[in-house]
């Protein structure tokens, strides 16, 4: 049994406040013999239930109604005499941009309507009138007030302890108009390496698909110790739409705890090289790396490749020491290194830079869930923190959300999917990709939703 | 580049088998009673599910064609045409390529060719009934679109292919030598093949989507009308049903006896 005493915490507010410091790793690895744990469940990578949005959502815009727009020097009643002489029957002007809705004639369709107005040389531009929708916004109490990393609204950010913070609307992952697309597969599985998940918490509690694995301790139950796995694991995947506390980037996908770091927040080489090889075993479908170590070695490499040539999608945080990516992010050819970034789409000061970040994700001030043990019973069990150890689980939610919906992928594509539709948000002084936020930070609505072509 | 080559052949195939078909027919002249040539307008609609997927799409194609009619007599009829399509796929979604796309572009152009074959089965007072089968082909043509916003360079290219056979009974109304009005019904056989590619600097997806035989059935109303002598027009309008809604056809021809 490893859940400790409650911690005595003085003057805990109803939120923790809690800056992470990241968890170091040692090189001085040892070597210890582990055992396998009782797997969580036995499937195929390649047979997942696909997850497909709808693809046919009704008529794209309304059939009977246009959008026109004359051209400047054209006066109001000539336009408007103009379209009443074309038949149609009601013209409605929106005034403040000079927009002209209006019925089109009976038994002309919209794309008649539309060519024969854009014969008319008055006209600047005809439009159908396109259907919009809600954007999925899920019912958790926080999302609006706190999580401005998935969807900022601009503002000011009040975070207890009287910080506040101004916050650029826009910069977020767009999670969500993505969750329009895909809320994720509960048959797809992100394992959390880290320092254990409180598997009791309201947020993880339905989520955890076992007592996973501790390579700390040799046991097999990966109950967190620490705060930072729990936290983590919050941000990738917390229950969402439940009423309670906070929206997990996947919504609908499972976590798989697995502990390699000790009650300290430090761990070893081996302990992480045990814990991949043991999650991508076990099927996980992307693997979580919020630690790293400053040490390049081949065995851990090794653990890595193995993972990815399993269809493992492997994110690691870059690291939090404003200097070089830590391993295993370095890995570029088997893991996503992810930088940090603001509530502006800043980049993260502490964030490490070089040729392997791939991409950012928002890093300070991110609200996740802490284990309940950690606070006083008056208080609820979340907090807020900073790191790219934040950033990395935005990452491994998105990658998860991308195998919910096209689970043929490899994890290559998964990756460049990932980059590629990343949004530049340095391109100001580095544009393409740059060794502070790489492509950039993740875009989830352009990574899931449907591109149109026109 | 070995799929180009693939559909050219079918293509030049198919034109050589017209050809052909035109180069009997003077030999065969003894046989032909009448021949008559013009253009053809035709436009349809089919709301099908592709394979793999759980929601109907629109397909629209528009015609433009050249058309030969040899009457052989005693109510034979073969009709050749080639000319220019326009197909449009609004709404096709192809979901397993690395980033979804979803059609919402112009039409995409192809080449025509078609065959019509029209036989008396019964004549009767001021009524025939005649059996028609006919088969169309669109070659579509390759066309690319950039992919924009993306942190690299980017391009779909699609293509696509679609055939119809189509075959029924006519009955028609001898109302007049000049106006022949007739009502007909088909059963009509679909099947259609997108092909589209999507590169993204080194991350590239290929999804073909089809439809491997589509049938559904068409009511038709239409007419000849003789202008004059050597001018003869012809026009048909109907609709297709199916669950949930229906389709629409029409076809207008000039035609020029000689």
């Amino acid at each position: 049994m490893k859940v400790p005493a409650k911690m005595s915490v003085k003057a805990i507010p109803a939120l923790l406040v809690l800056l992470v410091v990241g968890l170091g790793t040692t090189d001085a690895g040892w070597v210890k013999q582990t055992k396998l744990g009782d797997r969580f469940f036995q499937r195929p990578a390649r047979t997942l239930r696909i997850e497909r949005p709808a693809l046919r959502r009704g008529p794209r815009y309304a059939p009977d109604r246009v959008l026109v727009r004359f051209k400047p020097d054209v006066a109001d009643a000539y336009a408007e005499g103009l379209l009443r002489s074309y038949g149609f029957s009601a013209v409605r002007k929106i005034p403040r941009i000079g927009v002209y809705s209006v019925r089109t004639s009976p038994g002309s369709s919209v794309a008649e309507t539309l060519a024969m107005l854009r014969r008319n040389g008055d006209i600047e531009l005809a439009r159908p009138d396109y259907r919009t929708r809600l954007a999925d916004t899920p019912n958790d109490p926080f999302f609006t007030r706190y999580q401005y990393n998935l969807r900022n609204r601009g503002g000011v950010l009040d975070i207890p302890q009287g910080i506040q913070l101004q916050t650029t609307a826009g910069a977020d992952i767009k999670a969500s108009p993505a969750w329009d697309v895909a809320k994720g597969n509960p048959e797809t599985v992100i394992a959390i390496l880290d320092s254990g998940v409180d598997m009791t918490h309201p947020e993880l509690a339905a989520k955890v698909v076992s007592a996973g694995r501790d390579f700390a301790n040799d046991d097999d139950d990966a109950t967190d110790d620490h705060w930072h796995g729990t936290h983590v694991a919050g941000i990738a995947a917390a229950d969402t739409d439940n009423s309670e506390g906070i929206a997990g980037v996947a919504w609908n996908c499972k976590i798989l705890p697995v502990k390699v770091t000790g009650a300290d927040g430090t761990g070893f080489y081996s302990w992480i090289i045990d814990g991949i090889i043991w999650a991508a075993d076990q099927g996980a479908d992307v693997i979580n790396l919020s630690l790293g170590g400053d040490f390049d070695d081949p065995f851990l490499e090794d653990a890595c490749k193995y993972a990815f040539e399993r269809g493992v999608v492997l994110v690691a945080s870059a690291g939090n020491d404003a200097g070089s990516v830590l391993y295993p992010a370095a890995y570029d050819s088997y893991v996503l290194a992810v930088a940090a970034t603001d509530y502006n789409d800043e980049p993260a000061d502490f964030s490490n830079s070089g040729p392997q970040v791939d991409v950012a994700a928002p890093g300070i001030y991110i609200m996740g869930p802490v284990p309940q043990w950690s606070v006083e019973e008056a208080n609820l069990p979340y907090g807020f923190a900073s790191g790219t150890s934040q950033a990395a689980p935005h990452v491994a939610g998105l990658a998860a959300l991308i195998l919910s919906l096209k689970p043929e992928l490899k994890p290559a594509d998964v990756m460049k999917i990932i980059c590629y539709t990343a949004d530049d948000v340095n391109k100001s002084t580095w544009p393409g990709r740059d060794d502070i936020v790489g492509y950039g930070r993740i875009n989830m609505e352009r990574a899931l939703a449907p591109y149109i072509l026109k | 580049m070995r799929q180009r080559s693939g559909g050219a052949w079918r293509l030049v195939s198919l034109g050589i088998a017209l050809v052909l078909a035109a180069a009997h027919a003077p030999a065969a002249e003894s046989k032909v009673k009448t021949l008559m040539a013009g253009l053809n307008f035709e436009y349809f609609s089919r709301t099908l599910v592709w394979d793999g997927d759980t929601g109907s799409a629109r397909l629209q194609a528009t015609l433009v064609s050249a058309r030969t009619d040899f009457g052989f007599g005693k109510g034979l009829t073969l009709s050749l045409s080639a000319g220019l399509s326009l197909t449009d796929f609004e709404g096709l979604a192809f979901g397993t390529l690395p980033i979804t796309l979803e059609y919402d572009a112009s039409p995409i152009k192809g080449l025509v060719l078609g065959a019509e074959l029209e036989a008396l089965l019964l004549k009767s007072g001021d009524f025939e009934i005649k059996a028609d089968g006919r088969f169309v082909s669109s070659f579509g043509m390759s066309k690319t679109w950039p992919l924009e916003g993306f942190a690299v360079e980017g391009q779909a290219k699609g293509r696509s292919n679609w055939m119809e056979a189509s075959a029924g009974p006519r009955l028609a109304y001898l109302l007049s030598s000049a106006f022949v009005p007739y009502l007909e019904v088909n059963a009509r056989w679909f099947r259609a093949d997108f092909r589209m590619e999507e590169t993204l600097e080194d991350l590239h997806g290929l999804e073909t989507k089809r439809i491997n035989g589509d049938l559904s059935f068409s009511v038709a109303l239409g007419g000849d009308a003789r202008v004059s002598d050597r001018l003869t027009i012809k026009a048909k309008a109907g609709f297709i049903p199916y669950a949930g809604g229906v389709d629409a056809l029409a076809s207008v021809g000039l035609l020029y006896k000689f």
